[in-house]
């Protein structure tokens, strides 16, 4: 009797999967350029017109934050890379042939998932500290305020700008386990992180208090921010919430796919 | 052994599979019959697990499909030669199948090389043809070397030397003792390429048998040409037979053997010019089972609703 096919064998052919399609290269190199090239831009931009800002500004200035701001455009890249990766199998029929192969699904779902989270964990912090050092590069060569990683605050804050794309790559798998169609999965992708905070800048500010540190953007925005603000959670307990957010989703994903015909 | 067990399948309104309750013997090649919407490809999409079924259940050696820890070992199957991601290369498809059930990756080059697609293994199976998709489906039903292999409308994009090739493919499968079982909606395919039938209709099992069998549960029609077709459809209308006319004077009778009718057209006097007894061809049969079990029938041709 030959040896039984385990979780790591599942891990290894969907990694296969993952790595023989072109579309992947070509989302990881999206991603790496707008991380990297707006961390340029954003800081090039900064550096040019410093001298014209008010005092007030150049005190509150974030030189981490702003030279990883090219998180928040990232993360729907991201997000599209880590839905594509189940809805492109509904879309081209290849998930009967998946599913004809491995009939466990939990298992098909925790293989997809642990190729993204490695994946995307590696590619999302070496990305984010590349744009880092980069950003701070630029502020130094124009003597405006800048930040190392020896402080284990901005260390801190660069790791968990990684961790929040890696996140949002697996939200994005999650909801493609859901909604099964790619077009709809970015829809509502799109929804949750541009135009519910939106909406919600229209409720009572009373409101917008409870409702906003809850976003996903603004958890993502305190767990990479070296400062902390009153109106939004610590890093610690926005990164909790969002990991929580990205379990939920996967978790319901999951139930769906377990439940539904193929 | 393959065992469908009182298998129900629902879909919304529909009941595409109607208790069907059946097994498919290993050794010889089991053709699954019926015309389109019949409830085929349901029944073959819950035996691989892709279809949960709303009653009874279907059977790989007594274990569900989901059941099966490396399930391309037991089962090979070709349901949609299109079902794959037409950006990966046919090897790399393969290889990722393989991977997943712990079958050494030289296999992989062993199938593409018999199935005939070796020379493009590298090629993106988007490019394919629909008969070289089929082939490459035919080598992923193979990749585990399984005992039990289903083939959903096989033949469909073959041209004729693949149709040729994957008929004696099959019975070399069979020979080999293992389970095969073909779905088709052409009678004439299954006749020269299944040894045992199974007939449905409408989600419902009709009949079964070798293909002598069906044909000898139909009764043949008898061409009767003579002098006076109106007088002899009369006197075999006495003896319960019925009488089509064909052309001016001959008529096709059903329900009397020749000797019959040729001794009731002696003791009438009638003079009888030619007497053939036309055998039921499959095609026939097939007809007569499924005709009130058509999804899509041309029953109401010609009515205006």
């Amino acid at each position: 009797m030959k040896v039984a096919p385990t979780l790591a064998d599942t891990t290894r052919s969907e990694f296969l999967k993952f790595r023989t399609v072109r579309a992947t290269f070509i989302g990881l190199a999206t991603f790496v350029v707008l991380t990297i090239g707006l961390a340029v831009l954003i800081t090039l931009v900064i550096k040019s017109n410093w001298s014209q800002r008010p005092l007030a500004e150049k005190l509150a200035f974030d030189p981490v934050a702003t030279s990883l701001a090219g998180v928040f455009f990232a993360q729907f890249a991201v997000g599209v890379m880590g839905a594509r990766f189940i809805t492109s199998e509904y879309a081209s029929g290849a998930i009967r042939t998946t599913l004809a192969a491995v009939p466990r699904r939990v298992h098909l779902v925790l293989a997809k998932a642990i190729v993204l989270l490695i994946t995307f964990l590696i590619a999302s912090e070496v990305v984010v500290f590349i744009a880092f050092v980069t950003g701070q590069a630029i502020y130094k060569s124009g003597h405006l305020p800048s930040m190392s990683l020896a402080d284990g605050t901005v260390l801190r804050a660069v790791i968990m700008a990684g961790v929040y794309l890696t996140l949002l790559t697996l939200i994005g798998f999650g909801l493609g386990l859901l909604l099964r169609t790619t077009s709809t999965t970015i829809s509502v992708y799109v929804t949750v992180l541009l135009i519910i905070p939106i909406i919600v800048n229209f409720l009572p500010s009373s409101w917008q208090d409870h409702i906003t540190k809850f976003l996903p953007s603004d958890l993502g925005a305190s767990m990479l921010s070296p400062t902390s603000s009153t109106r939004s959670f610590a890093w610690v307990t926005a990164s909790v919430v969002l990991a929580l957010y990205t379990a939920a989703i996967v978790a319901i994903g999951t139930v769906t796919l377990v439940r539904r015909d193929a | 052994m393959l065992k469908i067990d009182h298998l129900s399948k629902r879909y919304g309104e529909t009941l595409a599979v109607n208790d069907l309750d059946f097994e498919v013997t290993p050794g010889v090649v089991t053709g699954f019959l019926g015309p389109n919407g019949s409830g085929k490809s349901t029944t073959m999409r819950v035996i691989i697990g892709l279809d949960h079924p709303t009653q009874g259940r279907t059977t790989i050696d007594g274990k569900t499909y989901d059941q099966l820890k490396a399930p391309l070992r037991e089962v090979g199957a070709l349901l949609d030669a299109k079902a794959l991601d037409p950006s990966r290369s046919a090897r790399n498809h393969l290889r990722a199948l393989a991977m997943a059930n712990r079958i050494p990756l030289s296999r992989v080059d062993e199938v593409l090389e018999f199935v005939g697609v070796a020379s493009v293994a590298n090629k993106r199976v988007g490019g394919f043809s629909l008969g070289m998709s089929q082939r490459l489906g035919i080598a992923g039903a193979l990749l585990g070397d399984p005992g039990i292999l289903l083939f959903d409308e096989p033949v469909n994009g073959l041209d004729p030397e693949g149709i040729r090739w994957i008929r004696d493919f099959f019975r070399s499968l069979a020979k080999e003792g293992r389970t095969v079982f073909v779905s088709s909606h052409l009678m004439s395919e299954m006749a020269v390429s299944a040894d045992q039938i199974i007939v449905i209709g409408r989600g419902k099992f009709i009949t079964s048998g070798t293909v002598d069998e069906l044909t000898a549960t139909a009764t043949g029609t008898v061409y009767v040409r003579c002098a006076d077709a109106t007088r002899l459809t009369e006197v075999l209308g006495r003896l319960q037979g019925v009488c089509e006319p064909v052309n001016d004077n001959g008529v096709s009778v059903s329900g009397l053997s020749s000797d019959q009718i040729g001794e009731a057209a002696m003791a009438a006097g009638i003079a009888v010019h030619e007497l053939t007894p036309q055998r039921a061809s499959l095609e026939d049969v097939f007809m007569s089972l499924t005709a009130d079990s058509l999804e899509y029938g041309h029953r109401e041709a010609g009515v205006t609703p």
